[in-house]
């Protein structure tokens, strides 16, 4: 049996963590290219969302590469995530690939049947400390994300803060138990501290909301972090994998607490669940401006049901709450270039406004 | 004091637009349909973007609406069915609604949410009352005899096979039911001289049976009805070819479609999916369609 699961920004780390630790044989999949995605784009339905695409074409690159095994997602809806893998496994089955897909559905007898497979493999403690260092690999990796959108507007060459990213990502990648993993984030933490920085800049801060996948996978987004800290900005996305897992799937007190406030802040505009991350795309815009940003940047895949709905809410959100909001849709046919331009002109916009204001 | 209640003829009215009708003349409260699609329809509702057709639509039905009312009556549907959602477009309508019109009166957006139980149909049909000034039993009243009257009505007979080309027609009845948006697609096809199998004709049964087919329940309500019906008109074998039809960017029919496609193929029936949007052209369609009937009777020849 070789496992393999879809990619989605550094969430490869975690899961190689999590399935390789209770002994299972691990197939990364591999980095994703043009390749990838014209893949994906050939196999799927016209107007599935690019994360549907992508993961398609991820998914025929490890099978064709002799993964037997695909580990994924279910859902309930109503984003169309939850409908993926029945979706994707008519397609693939048809193309002809022998495999078997596991779908692991948010309901507690499904968790429980996945589990009792994986422990299977090398039994129930083996899994709780794979489960443990998974754990800790996340919090650390997302903990290195967020200094980075620090520093990276405030080091002298902002391409020191990547290369210690890199290295620090594939430090995290060969730690083996929890204590290791903390001593690496030590150790780079001093390291981008360390880092000769312009001290007397007030960088922009724009905040970014939105789809999870857009905001976190960077091939997807064009790597839109990182270059909007060349333009000099300190990005703040609102949802993390962590966040995400501590909101809604482990279910901590803090987490639900402040989801529940943005729930709140949303209310106005929005008074309901809509599926997705819609509602927080609204919440967290108006929880930004309260906190002083100059500008928020939405990123979905095209056609995707929620964003589209709060974009639609998002430009009343923006006139009364008075934060500039710049949405981007992202499918097959965007370019980095174009990108750019609109994040440099919405850059400057907001650097305008910023002088005016004071 | 007369109210005025305005209906938006678009998405949710072809389900329910007739119980709402009788529920408010029970109530002795004027229900104002606006008049059936039109390109200035389209035009006026373009005002939100990315957004499928029938949304678009039926902004363009609340723009008619919007001088000539009290209220509007734009509930939020968030589930007609346990353990189904209706559509993320549907649950977030009354937000989209006022974000976009600033001048609308003010709206009859209670919530219905059957996901976890079908009580609390009755909790928003007080709440609808409530606002307009009437007591609960009265609402509920009307809500029943609305529904009792629907019964009545008697559905269509089903019509024998005949000797040529049968065509199963499939799709929302928000697209096939509104002449504009469809094109009036069954007209078309009935001018190539086909018959069209429409889903009113697949009884609920029969839909909910065919389901089983697919592996894993769908969680949008009227998509599960939508593939219900055409994964019976595929496995009964009453047709000779399918037409999906869909709106361009709409969430769920790009999956269901697939999915309905894979099911199609399996079984060797012919499928079309015919994607519409505002910038569908008349000839282009009658083209396809007519591309398409031919290939199924030369088919039905051969066989």
């Amino acid at each position: 049996m070789l496992i393999t699961f879809p990619h989605m920004g550094t969430f490869n780390i975690v899961a190689k963590a999590l399935f390789g630790g209770v002994g299972l044989q691990v197939l990364e999949p591999p980095p994703m290219t043009r390749k990838t995605l014209e893949l994906g784009v050939k196999y799927s339905p016209e107007t599935a969302c690019l994360p549907f695409k992508i993961t398609l074409g991820s998914f025929l690159q490890s099978l064709s590469l002799g993964a037997d095994t695909i580990i994924t997602c279910g859902g309930e809806g109503p984003c169309r995530l939850g409908y993926y893998a029945q979706v994707q496994k008519d397609i693939l089955t048809e193309l002809g690939y022998d495999f078997q897909l596991i779908a692991i559905e948010p309901k507690l007898r499904e968790i429980w049947q996945v589990a009792k497979r994986l422990a299977g493999a090398g039994g129930w403690y083996k899994l709780y400390a794979s489960l443990k260092t998974a754990g800790a690999k996340l919090t650390v990796v997302d903990e290195l994300e967020r200094r980075s959108w620090y520093y990276r507007p405030r080091a002298k060459e902002w391409g020191q803060v990547d290369n210690v990213r890199t290295e620090a990502l594939a430090a995290i990648d060969a730690a083996n138990d929890c204590s290791a993993i903390y001593e690496v984030m030590q150790r780079f933490q001093a390291k981008l501290e360390n880092l000769p920085c312009r001290c007397d800049t007030s960088p922009l801060r724009i905040g970014l909301v939105g789809e999870i996948y857009c905001m976190l996978d960077s091939f997807s987004n064009h790597d839109i972090i990182k270059r909007l800290g060349q333009l000099g900005v300190e990005v703040y996305g609102t949802t993390l994998l962590s966040d995400y897992v501590r909101t809604h799937l482990s279910k901590k007190r803090g987490a639900l607490k402040a989801y529940q406030k943005v729930v709140d802040l949303a209310s106005p505009y929005l008074g309901h669940y809509i599926g997705g991350h819609g509602i927080k795309s609204i919440g967290y815009t108006v929880q930004l401006s309260q906190l002083g940003f100059d500008g928020i940047i939405q990123v979905f895949p095209f056609t995707c049901m929620p964003e589209v709905i709060a974009k639609n809410i998002l430009s009343e959100v923006s006139s009364e709450n008075h934060i500039p909001v710049l949405s981007l849709a992202f499918d097959e046919h965007t370019g980095t270039e174009g990108m750019v331009t609109r994040l440099e002109a919405f850059v400057d916009l907001l650097s305008y406004r910023k002088k005016k204001m004071k | 004091m007369a109210f005025r209640v305005g209906i938006p003829r678009g998405l949710l009215y072809y389900y329910y637009g007739e119980i709402w009708k009788r529920f408010f003349e029970q109530l002795g409260i004027e229900a104002v349909v606006s008049s059936a699609t039109t390109k200035e329809t389209i035009d006026k509702g373009n005002v939100i973007d990315e957004v499928c057709l029938p949304l678009k639509v039926y902004f363009g039905h609340v723009c008619e609406l919007e001088e000539k009312v009290d209220f509007l009556f734009i509930p939020r549907l968030v589930s007609a069915a346990y353990g189904q959602y209706s559509c993320p477009k549907m649950m977030g309508l009354p937000d989209v609604v006022r974000a976009n019109f600033t001048q609308a009166p003010p709206l009859l957006d209670m919530t219905v949410n059957l996901r976890k139980g079908k009580y609390d149909l009755y909790r928003a049909v007080v709440e609808l009352g409530d606002r307009l000034g009437k007591k609960p039993l009265a609402s509920l009243l009307a809500w029943r005899k609305a529904n009792v009257f629907i019964a009545e009505t008697i559905p269509e007979k089903r019509q024998e096979p005949a000797m040529g080309v049968t065509i199963g027609l499939v799709g929302h009845p928000y697209i096939l039911n509104d002449r504009e948006i469809s094109q009036d697609i069954s007209g078309k096809l009935a001018g190539i001289g086909v018959q069209v199998v429409k889903p009113e004709s697949v009884t609920e049964k029969e839909a909910n049976e065919a389901a089983k087919y697919l592996t894993k329940p769908i969680f949008w309500h009227y998509c599960s009805r939508l593939a219900g019906v055409a994964l019976s008109l595929i496995y009964s074998r009453r047709v000779d070819g399918l037409i999906f039809v869909t709106s361009f960017a709409c969430g769920p029919d790009s999956l269901v479609g697939e999915v309905v496609g894979w099911h199609a193929r399996q079984n060797h029936l012919p499928m079309l999916m015919l994607a519409l949007d505002e910038h569908s052209g008349d000839t282009g369609l009658v083209t396809r369609l007519e591309a398409f009937c031919d290939m199924l009777g030369r088919r039905k020849q051969l066989c």
